[in-house]
């Protein structure tokens, strides 16, 4: 183990270039994790930040809020299974907006929220007409508290009078107001989507002790009009969430592939290269046992110094990229799972030398191999 | 090269793993391109299926069809604008159907006014509609015959399929072209509360000689709320079509930098082998060349034979169809991926090449030729 380590501090050069390969691929590696992290943050937002447990849509509605319709007689059915005060009303509607200070084509994609009951972070009751709380990501399109915001081609006017954190849809910044406001900006900007007085794309419901609520009793009580999904199962019916997710990991999986790969590689070319000298530490006495260990050890030395550096340049990546634009966040979980990938990949491409190790003949090194 | 022919078959498994793996990687490589022509094509197919030149959205839409919502004033002043030479209504949107009965299922409609302007074109199979309740339905996931019913807050109109379009999906999603009227219906049956229905985008044929991007110009110069582009711009620059295409391009980078790494490495390590053995080659009189040959030889081989069976492979799998997204077999990206991992293995075996230049004969007689 000693030589292992000695060798690694006298001859660091012999190991760049396996350094240099292993940094990029941890950088691969945590930046397309940062990347999936972001996405799925984006994307997601809006529905983690509901303070209920559970979202009923229409039934018809393939779980999708713009194609969900909810009349007031299915939310008294809810709210008399849910109990009162435990039941919101939800819309959404997706618009160009127009902020001060961009030119007139240079539109910002948002998505206008009408809400009941308060998501994370908002105050208990909705703002006045045409008032609206606005994602913070929004900052950095000039947007402060006093802002008029311009939506959609009817050019409807909201006024932000605050800000809520982590709370984007599908990839678009959002704004929170009154269902009134939503309403109203719905039927000036998309008349074949606007929805009567009570009406509501989707019911947030909370669970509480008193009331023994689940999606199965909600839907029941609605006569099949609904589907009632949990938090967690809505934000996976989310588009794109589910196969983002999937491609996403699909992308590591091969890169961690790869990382065994350059591994077993390098290390197998070490191993070849030292063949003679193992043959004589064989000879003196070391053991095929010693020996593996050393090479292992200098793999994860070489793996942990790469996964040192990509995690610092993860973070440093996620400090300086403005606030909207690439959705990447360097969280310790992602860096760390990461890091143990990239422990595990170092092992099993070691595991590739051990035969190689195993098989040196200490004969070798007294000519017997000749 | 009798040589490098007689190690290749004597050493079956060395190679032939070598071969697998470059198989597995060429493989994985074509099915990733497979994919994202499959996604691009089911996303912005029908884009370029219809049959208008220009398409014209309003500014708000920033370039989605569902996004977009063009006002009566706005179709009005298109159909004023200097070198228009007719219009059509488009509309898009996605539905909750029920297809011959079965559970329900998405589907998005694109109904058009005018057939010349929004109809899609050619047809693989069956006919344009000529009635209300008739339907172009995407060829990859509709039958001729089929009947599809819009299940809505109130019932839908049933849709009869009587052509079909290949390559004509959007957003991934199965597709019909319907009349307006169609169109109309189902988005009433969808939204009972719906005031008017208004058309995504306008379809715009220029007068003779104006090419379509000089209409698209003269239309945005002319109205600020719109946003025309000839057919080919308005699919391209559909959001999230770069996004995918971007995504794909830092895997198949991935993949490119993994083949040449795994071949020059494997040559390098097996030249470190047998070095004693080339050693004594060169010393009994082998000319280096002769060896670099044998070498390049055996990478030739098995980059060729790697890349014939990742395509093999590869054939059955672009027949699929992975949910609405279908895949095809593509010749051009199979050359091209060819050449290209050729060039980049035989580069990489640089580095075994120059370790057969260095070898000395003169180490031969001193024992150094196994290092």
């Amino acid at each position: 183990m000693k030589l292992a380590l000695r060798e690694l501090q006298r001859r660091p050069g012999r190991f760049v270039v396996a350094t240099v390969i292993l940094t990029l691929i941890a950088l691969l590696l945590m930046f397309l994790g940062g990347l999936l992290d972001g996405l799925v943050a984006s994307s997601t937002g809006a529905l983690r930040a509901q303070t209920g447990q559970f979202i009923v849509y229409s039934s018809t509605s393939r779980n999708a809020l713009v194609r969900s319709r909810i009349e007031p007689a299915t939310h008294a059915q809810v709210a008399a299974v849910a109990g009162p005060g435990n039941t919101g009303g939800l819309g959404s509607v997706q618009l160009g907006s127009r902020i001060p200070g961009h030119g007139p084509r240079d539109l910002v994609p948002i998505v206008l929220f009408g809400y009941e009951l308060a998501p994370r972070g908002l105050p208990h009751m909705p703002p006045g007409p045409d008032e609206v709380y606005a994602d913070t990501t929004l900052k950095a399109q000039n947007v402060s508290v006093g802002t008029v915001i311009e939506l959609g081609p009817a050019r409807s006017r909201v006024r932000v009078i605050g800000f809520v954190s982590d709370s984007q849809y599908l990839g678009q910044a959002t704004l929170w107001g009154s269902l009134a406001t939503w309403r109203g900006v719905l039927t000036e900007n998309r008349p074949g989507e606007r929805v009567a007085d009570g009406v509501v794309q989707a019911i947030i419901v909370r669970h509480d002790a008193a009331h023994a609520t689940t999606p199965a009793g909600i839907d029941a009580a609605t006569g099949g009009a609904t589907t009632t999904l949990t938090t967690d199962q809505a934000i996976n019916a989310l588009p794109g969430v589910a196969q983002q997710q999937s491609v996403f990991d699909q992308i590591i999986g091969v890169t961690v592939v790869i990382a065994i790969v350059v591994v077993a590689l390098f290390f197998a070319l070490i191993t070849i290269e030292r063949t003679a000298l193992y043959g004589v530490l064989k000879a003196l006495g070391a053991s095929s046992t010693t020996l593996f260990w050393g090479v292992l050890l200098q793999a994860l030395i070489v793996t942990l110094i790469a996964s040192a550096i990509g995690i610092v340049a993860s973070l440093i990546l996620a400090a300086i990229i403005p606030p909207g634009s690439i959705p990447f966040i360097a969280t310790p979980l992602r860096l760390a799972t990461s890091v143990a990938y990239l422990v595990i990949a170092a092992v099993i491409g070691c595991a590739f030398s051990l035969r190689r190790v195993l098989k040196v003949d200490p004969a070798a090194a007294i000519g017997g191999g000749q | 090269m009798f040589l490098a022919l007689r190690e290749v078959g004597r050493a079956k498994a060395r190679f032939g793993l070598l071969m697998a793996a470059i198989a597995l990687l060429v493989f994985l490589i074509l099915t990733q391109q497979a994919l994202q022509t499959g996604l691009i094509t089911s996303f912005i197919g029908a884009l370029q299926r219809q049959s208008a030149p220009v398409l014209v959205y309003s500014v708000d839409g920033e370039r989605t069809l569902q996004g977009s919502v063009i006002t009566t004033d706005l179709e009005a002043g298109i159909a004023r604008v200097p070198g228009v030479a007719e219009i059509g209504k488009i509309g898009q949107n996605t539905f909750t159907v029920s297809v011959n009965g079965r559970s329900q299922s998405d589907a998005a409609l694109i109904g058009y006014a005018t057939p010349s302007l929004g109809a899609p074109a050619p047809l693989s199979a069956g006919r344009l509609p000529d009635a209300p309740g008739e339907a172009v339905g995407s060829a990859a996931d509709f039958s001729i015959g089929d009947r599809v019913r819009i299940v809505g807050g109130r019932p839908g109109p049933e849709l009869t399929v009587v052509g079909l379009a290949r390559n004509a999906q959007i957003q991934v999603t199965p597709t019909m072209f319907v009349s307006w009227s169609d169109y109309v219906a189902a988005s009433r049956a969808a939204n009972p509360d719906a005031k008017a229905i208004l058309p995504s985008v306008i379809g715009v044929r220029p007068t003779p000689g104006l090419s379509d991007g000089a209409v698209a110009t003269r239309i945005n110069e002319a109205l600020p709320q719109a946003d025309a582009l000839p057919k080919a711009q308005a699919a391209a620059d559909t959001p999230g079509v770069a996004a995918v295409q971007g995504s794909f391009q830092v895997i198949f980078l991935l993949f490119a930098l993994v083949v040449p790494l795994v071949t020059g490495l494997f040559f390098l390590i097996i030249t470190l082998q047998k070095s004693r053995a080339l050693t004594l080659l060169r010393a009994i009189g082998a000319p280096a060349g002769v060896l670099v040959r044998a070498l390049l030889v055996q990478v030739l081989i098995i980059l060729g034979g790697g890349i014939i069976i990742g395509t093999l492979l590869y054939a059955p799998v672009s027949q699929l169809k992975i949910g609405s997204l279908s895949l095809r077999f593509d010749p051009a990206a199979v050359l091209t991926w060819a050449a290209l991992l050729l060039v980049l293995g035989v580069i990489s075996a640089f580095a075994a090449v120059q370790r057969v230049l260095r070898i000395d004969p003169v180490e031969a007689t001193t024992g150094e030729g196994g290092r």
